[in-house]
Parts: C-alpha cells; sequence; structure tokens
C-alpha cells in the first residue's frame, strides 16, 4: 500500500528561480488496487515516480510504501518495489538469465531460489527460447519481458510503472497491460502513470489528475464523470485543466 | 556498506566488460602487441631501412676548383667507397646550380675544394660538404665523405711530417679513451626509465578512461541507472563495485603492459647478447614499478569515475577526459627532460611524482623516503577523490544532469545573460593568449610603454567595450558605488599585513620549489628603480594595474559569477587572478590576494575599495625593494630579502580586526549570502 503526504519537489532553474515540479501531492493506493498517474508531458508524473522509488529526494512532505517512510527507510522501500518505466534499458552484454540473476541478487533473493524463481517466471511470460540469449539479439518484445522478470524477480508488493508503454507497438504494450492485470490479480499495489487517456480508462481502478505538479482531481472512473457530467475523459480532463487555469487568471 | 553486494556489483561489471570489443583492445591486445611491434618491429624496421639505403648508390659532385696533386688524391680517396658514384665533370655548372641538383635530390652531395697558403707556406684545402641534413640518404653521403676524408688527412699529415723528419707519434700528446662505468643493466634502465612512466601512464589512464565511461555515463545512456538506483543496492556499494572494476581492469592492463616490454626486451638483447655480454634485465624493479602504479590507478579511476557520473552519456564523458588526458601526457613528459630531479615539491605532484620516481627506480637510484612520501601523498589524494565520486553519486542535480542551454547571445536581441561562466571563461582564455603574445611583444620592446598598452589595452578596453555593447549597466556590474570612507581606512591598516602574509607564503614555495637566481633577478629588476623614476614604477607597477585589473577581476568577472554563489564566486575569480598573471610560483600568493580582494568588493559593494588594496599591495612591494636597506631599523622584518615567520601572527591579528571593523561598517543586508547588492 502506499499512501502519500503533501508531498513537493522543487527544482532550482538555471537563473536562480525555483520551479514547483511537484507540488503538494497526497493521494493512496491500496493492496489489489490499479491506480493511474494521468497527465500531460511535464506534468511532474515522472518526479512523483521518481520519488517514490527513492531516485529523488522530496523536497517537503512524504509518502509510505508497505509502512516504510521513503525519507527515513529508503533502503526498505526500495526492497519492496518493483519499479518498470517505458525507457529503462538492460545490459546488451548480458544474457536475459544472467540479468535476472544480477538483480536477484542486488534484491537479497535467497541464492538457492534464484534459478526456480527465473523458471517461474519463464513459464509466466514465456520466456524459455530465449533465456541464454544475450540481450543485444533480443527483439523488442523479448527486451520488455526480460524487463518485466527483471522488475518483479524479488517478488515486491507495490509495482511502479512509468510510462511503460511509450513507444511500444500495440502487441508489446499488451504484454505489459496483461501482466499489470496479473499483478492486481495477485493483490499488488500498482501505480501507473500516463499521458495517454483510453490507457487510463481502461486498466485503471482510481485515476488520480495531475498538471503543473498539483492534483486535479482523484477518484473512480464513476466519480469523475458523475463530479463533472461528461463521458470522455479527454473531456474530463480538458474540464479540470480549464478550471485551474480559471482560478489562476 | 555489504560486502556481498559490492561483489556482485563487481563481478557483474566484469562479466560486463570482459564481453566488450572495445575493452578487450584496448586493455588487453593493445600492450600485448605493441611492445613487440615497437622493438622488435621497428628496430628491425630502422636495419632493414639502413642496408636498404646503404645499397642504393649515392651519387655526389665534386668541384674541383684546386686542381692539384692533393685534390686529386682526394677524388681518388673517395672514388674508392662503394656505391659512392662521383658525377662526370665534363659539365661545369656554376654553384647555384650544383645545389638545386642537391635539392632536387638528384645528387646527395656537392664538395667543393678550393685551396690557400698558410702564413708558414703549407697548402691547406679547404672543402665544404654541401648536403641536406633531412635527407636520410644525403646525411649517409656526407658521413661516409667524412670518415673518408678524416682518414685521408691522416696520411697527409703523417706524410708532410715524413718530409722533415718527424715521427707522427708527436701528435698523440694527450689520448682520451672512453670507459663507460655504467653496467648494461644501468643503460637500459636509463633508457627504459625514460619513456617507461610516460607509456606506463598514458596506456592506463587510455585503458581506465575507455572502462570509467561505460560504467555511469554508460548506464545512463542505456537507462539502466534507474533500474540499479531503484534495485536494493545502496549507491556507496555501487560506486565501490564499479570503482573495484577500474582498478582491476587497469592492473591488469599495467601488468600486461610491464610484462609485454620485459619479453620484448629480453628478446632484443639476447639478440644483441653477444655483443653486449650477457646480463639480466632489472626484472626487481619492474615488479616494483608495477606496486607502485597501484595509488595512481586508484587515483586515476577515482577521478575518470567522478567525470563518468558527471557526464550524461559516453561522449560527453568523453570529452570531458580529454583534458585530464592532456594535462596527464604533459606532467608524464617530465621524465624526458634533463635536470628535473625528483625532490620533496615535485614529490607531492600527482603524476609528476611517479613519472620522476620511476624513472630513478629504473636507474636503481631512488630514495626510499620519496617512495613512501609519493605513495603516501597519492593515498590521501584517493581518499578526497573517491569521497567526492561517492558525493557526485548522491546528488541529484549532477546525476540526473539535463541539457543546460549554451547559447551566447552576445549579439542577439535577448542581452541580458551573456555575463555567464562560460562566457568569462572563453573571454579569460582569449584574454591570457593576447596578454602571452600581443602584449609580451610590446613589453620586450619597451617594458614600460609596453606594461601601460597591455594593461589600458588588452585588459580594460575590452572589458568596457563588452559592457557597452551587451548594453549592461556598467556602474552596477562593475560596482561602482559610493562607500563608507571608513574602508579606506581599513584597508590601508591591512595593506602591510597582508603584503607580508603572502610574502611569507611565497617564501615556503620558495623552499619547496627553490626560484632559479635568473627569475629572482627578473622580478627584482621590474620593481626597482634601476633605470626608471620610483614615481614611474609606482604609477606603471602599481597604480595602473589595481585599476586595470580591478575592473576586469573584481568588476567585470566577479559580476558575471555572482549566480554561482558567494565563495564559488569569489575563488574562481581569484583562481583566474592568479593564472593570469603567468607564473607558478606566485600563483598561490597572488590568489590568495585574489581572494581578499573578491572579499572586499563583495563586502563593501564598491569596486573602489579593491582598487585601493591593489594599488596599496603593487606599490607597498615596490617600495621594499627599494628601500628596505635604508630602513635598517626594519631589519628585525625583513632581513637579505626574507621575512621573519613571527610576523604571521601580528599580521593575522591586525586582519581579523580589519575584517571585524568591515563587518560592523557593511552589515549585511540579507540573510542569504548572495551577490546581489
Amino acid at each position: 500500500m502506499i499512501t502519500v503526504n503533501n508531498l513537493s519537489k522543487v527544482f532550482r532553474q538555471q537563473n536562480g528561480e525555483e520551479l514547483y515540479a511537484v507540488n503538494n501531492l497526497s493521494f493512496t493506493a491500496d493492496k489489489g488496487e490499479i491506480v493511474v498517474l494521468l497527465g500531460v508531458n511535464g506534468a511532474g508524473k515522472t518526479t512523483t515516480m521518481r520519488m517514490l522509488s527513492t531516485i529523488l529526494q522530496p523536497s517537503s512532505g512524504t509518502a509510505t510504501l508497505e509502512g516504510y517512510d521513503l525519507k527515513k527507510d529508503p533502503q526498505n522501500v526500495r526492497a519492496n518495489l518493483g519499479f518498470l518505466s517505458g525507457d529503462t534499458g538492460l545490459y546488451a552484454r548480458l544474457t536475459a538469465r544472467e540479468t535476472i540473476t544480477y538483480f536477484a541478487r542486488l534484491y537479497d533473493v535467497p541464492e538457492n531460489t534464484i534459478h526456480d524463481r527465473i523458471n517461474k517466471m519463464a513459464d509466466l511470460l514465456d520466456m524459455h527460447d530465449f533465456l541464454d540469449k544475450k540481450i543485444d539479439f533480443l527483439s523488442t518484445g523479448m527486451k520488455q519481458k526480460v524487463s518485466i522478470a527483471r522488475s518483479i524477480i524479488h517478488d515486491p508488493p507495490i509495482m511502479i510503472f512509468d510510462e511503460p508503454t511509450a513507444g511500444l507497438d500495440i502487441l508489446t504494450a499488451k504484454n505489459i497491460i496483461s501482466f499489470i492485470h496479473k499483478c492486481k490479480e495477485d493483490g499488488k499495489c500498482v501505480l501507473f502513470s500516463t499521458h495517454i487517456m483510453r490507457e487510463a480508462e481502461r486498466i485503471a481502478d482510481k485515476i488520480v489528475m495531475i498538471h503543473q505538479g498539483k492534483i486535479l482531481a482523484q477518484g473512480s472512473w464513476d466519480d469523475l464523470k458523475k463530479n463533472t457530467g461528461l463521458i470522455d475523459l479527454d473531456d474530463i480532463f480538458i474540464h479540470y485543466v480549464n478550471n485551474v487555469e480559471k482560478e489562476d487568471a | 556498506m555489504n560486502i556481498k553486494k559490492i561483489i556482485v556489483i563487481y563481478k557483474k561489471e566484469m562479466l560486463d566488460l570482459l564481453r566488450d570489443k572495445r575493452t578487450i583492445i584496448t586493455s588487453f591486445v593493445l600492450p600485448i602487441i605493441l611492445y613487440p611491434l615497437l622493438m622488435i618491429g621497428f628496430s628491425s624496421m630502422m636495419s632493414r631501412q639502413e642496408i636498404k639505403l646503404e645499397q642504393q648508390g649515392i651519387v655526389i659532385y665534386l668541384n674541383d676548383i684546386a686542381q692539384n696533386e692533393i685534390s686529386r688524391e682526394i677524388r681518388g680517396s673517395l672514388s674508392e667507397i662503394e656505391t659512392l658514384q662521383i658525377m662526370d665533370e665534363a659539365i661545369v655548372y656554376d654553384e647555384d646550380t650544383y645545389l638545386d641538383l642537391l635539392k632536387d635530390k638528384s645528387i646527395e652531395a656537392l664538395i667543393t675544394v678550393e685551396d690557400s697558403l698558410s702564413s708558414t707556406g703549407y697548402t691547406i684545402l679547404n672543402l665544404t660538404c654541401f648536403y641536406d641534413e633531412t635527407s636520410e640518404k644525403s646525411s649517409m653521403a656526407y658521413r661516409k665523405i667524412r670518415d673518408n676524408l678524416r682518414d685521408l688527412e691522416e696520411v697527409l699529415i703523417s706524410k708532410r711530417l715524413e718530409k722533415i723528419k718527424i715521427n707522427s707519434e708527436i701528435l698523440n700528446a694527450v689520448e682520451i679513451k672512453k670507459e663507460n662505468i655504467a653496467p648494461p643493466e644501468q643503460m637500459v634502465g636509463f633508457i627504459v626509465g625514460k619513456f617507461l612512466p610516460y607509456l606506463l601512464i598514458i596506456l592506463t589512464i587510455s585503458g581506465a578512461s575507455v572502462i570509467a565511461s561505460d560504467l555511469i555515463a554508460g548506464e545512463k545512456e542505456r537507462g539502466t541507472l534507474e533500474t540499479i538506483l531503484v534495485s536494493a543496492a545502496k549507491r556507496n556499494e555501487l560506486v565501490i563495485g564499479k570503482y573495484l572494476t577500474i582498478i582491476t581492469i587497469s592492473i591488469i592492463t599495467v601488468l600486461l603492459n610491464l610484462l609485454s616490454m620485459y619479453i620484448s626486451f629480453r628478446h632484443i638483447f639476447m639478440q644483441m647478447g653477444q655483443t653486449m655480454g650477457n646480463f639480466q634485465l632489472p626484472i626487481g624493479n619492474f615488479a616494483l614499478i608495477l606496486l607502485l602504479m597501484i595509488p595512481l590507478i586508484t587515483f586515476f579511476s577515482a577521478i575518470l569515475l567522478s567525470i563518468s557520473t558527471y557526464s550524461r552519456n559516453i561522449k560527453e564523458a568523453q570529452s570531458y577526459q580529454m583534458p585530464l588526458l592532456f594535462g596527464a601526457i604533459m606532467l608524464s613528459m617530465v621524465s624526458f627532460l634533463p635536470g628535473f630531479e625528483l625532490n620533496l615539491g615535485f614529490a607531492l605532484i600527482p603524476i609528476v611524482n611517479f613519472s620522476l620516481l620511476m624513472r630513478d627506480i629504473m636507474l636503481n637510484n631512488y630514495q626510499l623516503s620519496y617512495l613512501f612520501i609519493v605513495i603516501g601523498s597519492t593515498l590521501v589524494l584517493d581518499v578526497v577523490t573517491v569521497y567526492i565520486s561517492i558525493k557526485l553519486f548522491h546528488s541529484e542535480k549532477v546525476l540526473f544532469r539535463t541539457a543546460e542551454e549554451k547559447s551566447l547571445k552576445f549579439w542577439g536581441k535577448d542581452k541580458k545573460d551573456i555575463l555567464n561562466l562560460q562566457f568569462v571563461f572563453v573571454y579569460f582564455i582569449i584574454m591570457i593568449i593576447a596578454l602571452y603574445y600581443i602584449g609580451g611583444s610590446w613589453q620586450i620592446q619597451d617594458l614600460m610603454r609596453g606594461l601601460v598598452k597591455t594593461e589600458v589595452l588588452l585588459i580594460l578596453l575590452p572589458v568596457i567595450v563588452i559592457l557597452r555593447f551587451s548594453k549592461t549597466d556598467i556602474k552596477k556590474t562593475l560596482r561602482l558605488n559610493y562607500t563608507n570612507p571608513m574602508n579606506f581606512l581599513l584597508v590601508i591598516i591591512a595593506a602591510l599585513p597582508f603584503l607580508l602574509l603572502a610574502g611569507i607564503l611565497g617564501q615556503i614555495i620558495n623552499l619547496i620549489f627553490p626560484l632559479s637566481e635568473t627569475y629572482l633577478e627578473n622580478l627584482q629588476s621590474l620593481l626597482s628603480t634601476d633605470q626608471t623614476s620610483i614615481w614611474m614604477i609606482i604609477f606603471v607597477v602599481g597604480i595602473l594595474p589595481g585599476i586595470c585589473e580591478e575592473v576586469m577581476f573584481r568588476g567585470f568577472i566577479l559580476s558575471s559569477l555572482k549566480k554561482n554563489g558567494f565563495w564559488h564566486g569569489i575563488i574562481f575569480t581569484a583562481v583566474l587572478f592568479g593564472v593570469f598573471h603567468l607564473d607558478p610560483f606566485r600563483f598561490l600568493p597572488v590568489s590568495l590576494l585574489g581572494i581578499w580582494l573578491g572579499y572586499l568588493a563583495w563586502k563593501t559593494k564598491s569596486l573602489y575599495v579593491p582598487i585601493l588594496a591593489h594599488i596599496m599591495q603593487n606599490s607597498l612591494a615596490i617600495l621594499i625593494t627599494n628601500y628596505s636597506d635604508k630602513f635598517k631599523f626594519l631589519d628585525f622584518i625583513v632581513k637579505d630579502g626574507n621575512i621573519a615567520y613571527w610576523v604571521i601572527i601580528p599580521a593575522v591579528i591586525i586582519i581579523y580586526f580589519v575584517v571585524k571593523g568591515l563587518h560592523t561598517f557593511n552589515p549585511a543586508e540579507t540573510k542569504d549570502n548572495s551577490l546581489e547588492y
């Protein structure tokens, strides 16, 4: 479970001005729930995801993941989450098995269970044919499967997906989406970010709309429809953005 | 830190790198094949080339103007040289035509023979041999002719002596015999010691730089950095794992280098064994050098890792590595230079110390104390650089550095932002080059006039022009502000203590790096009144630089760097100020003065204060140089040009109170330490 409390991130720009990439964000994501962080490019999605995965330090506020505080206990936070983004890469000169083994060891998966876990993963994702081939020789789809396997080798209760389908073809993207559903079935807490409204519409249990670092609205798909009286997610998003801009003006 | 994790990371990096062709080639293959190629290939190619030259015919022209018995004898003697062909004399050209033929390489040498009579009536043959030293063949022709004619001269002399019945042995009054007492081992050490440090350092850094750029910048480029940062490994563990990888591969590189070098040498000496006598290559020295390379490798690895962490991609990392590589090449070449001996000062300079120490080791002539100083000082630097590396890896700003917009909008519409770090840096480099070439040539023509021209035209004028063109508020940028008159009084009080402190710093540097006598004489002559009046010197060396240099450094440069923070701006300006004086021995004292002047400009918000301080410093130095002999009562402070060390205490106390005074008269308006007004 993820609980985000007043999370903010400030970047100092070249001209000395401060820029709030993420501004006072609060939301929760439960076990077996898919929460989608929805916003246009530059809204602050990646910064939020990076803070939650402890790559970046929050400027203020905090969050707990599986009860571990982001700031106080980053080590345990990382041990309990799997992270996958659209532009994470793999080591071209290692084989799929070597890659997954490396991450298993980094995540302290017991040495005697690594082999079995990789085999299970290969059954699940249909990877047996290329498990011992070097990443360099794999297709995009195969690489994506290795990336997924790498991110869940330690069986984390929380999964964070930062625009995982960006730049993928429909078939490969479909693999990811079905994997996300599998995570939900397994009772994992899933946080997913995207700028594609249709994608959010299809998989979200809860949508958190963010714009210029701030939350526009959050709730289930039905809640958002009810609150705005609109039926199309595009229209709902634009409705909220216009509201904010009117307030600012 | 978890050792097991570090090993996991280390193992993976090693596996990854050992599958990389670039690493294999630069770190393993190159050292293995380089030395055999260099030594065996090169030497056999050289001898083959020489044989080839020998076999080719040499054509010379003999212009015999003397036409007497001896000149005919010369012709006869030369024609005995095999492969040498003397051109037919039937065609008689003038000398210029022959020289043209020589230039065209149609002939290899031209000899003119004329005769003259000595005062005692003997005929002397004047023989001139024209040849082209840049042509191998022509040089060889000259050598053959010279050797041949030397023998001939001996024959001719003994004939002359015989005529007057004197034994030719009378000429052998002193016979010089050459006996080289250096054993062959030492001769090898002497030759190898010169280029070994250079080769080892360069090959190690170039190998390590390929690996280092791949290890972090490469991870950024491939998008794998995020995946390891979110893993359960700590950042320290990641850095150390990667650091150990660079070190391991570099050590293997050095080992292969030394091994390959050793085998190649042995091969060559075994071939020459008959002529040089049998001897052992100093294997112990090679082993010691391998051991010595380890601290140097760990030092470089940490620097290269920091560069890799800072860079966004491999290409960027490689471009940042270039200055390091160039610097290392320059410093490691010190072993080639005659007269550079390892001393305490050099033992503390990275690379230079290794270069000189390795040379001494190969000569079997090193001091154990220096060995420990070199290793010790490098280990200290190691700890510092590794610490920086880990710090950088923890910094979000560095790790996720985004593209900066670097455009000099100098001639565009937006003219507000030209005064930044990049611009200042480029400007400074251009200025230094102009100072060195243009200013230098002015000063050679006429020192005083040249100094005035340099200060006004090269230092002051360009700054004014730039500020004018960039439409910057000149008054604001240069801090031409009113200030509390007490500031001037405080600066005057601090002038002498500061000069003494800078002088003591210079004295200490002089202890570590003794200055040459000529250097000191040149400096003295600039400040002394032997040729010019004291007022002239005070104006040219004291007042003018005080104004022009302050406008440039504490005005233009410091204002341009104010965004980079208070101390950063002041220290960077002071370092540039130190470099600007183009004198490595004065770099530290001048930079110290630069920090003081920068502090004054910032604290009083007025350029007039550092201008006065600068003028006071220079003028006092002039006065002390010229009049210290006349004031005998000052001997207890300065005697024979040396400042007493106890002066540090009162000087520091006075400066402390001056700084307190400055704080009282110039209270800080805002809490933050920005350089804004």
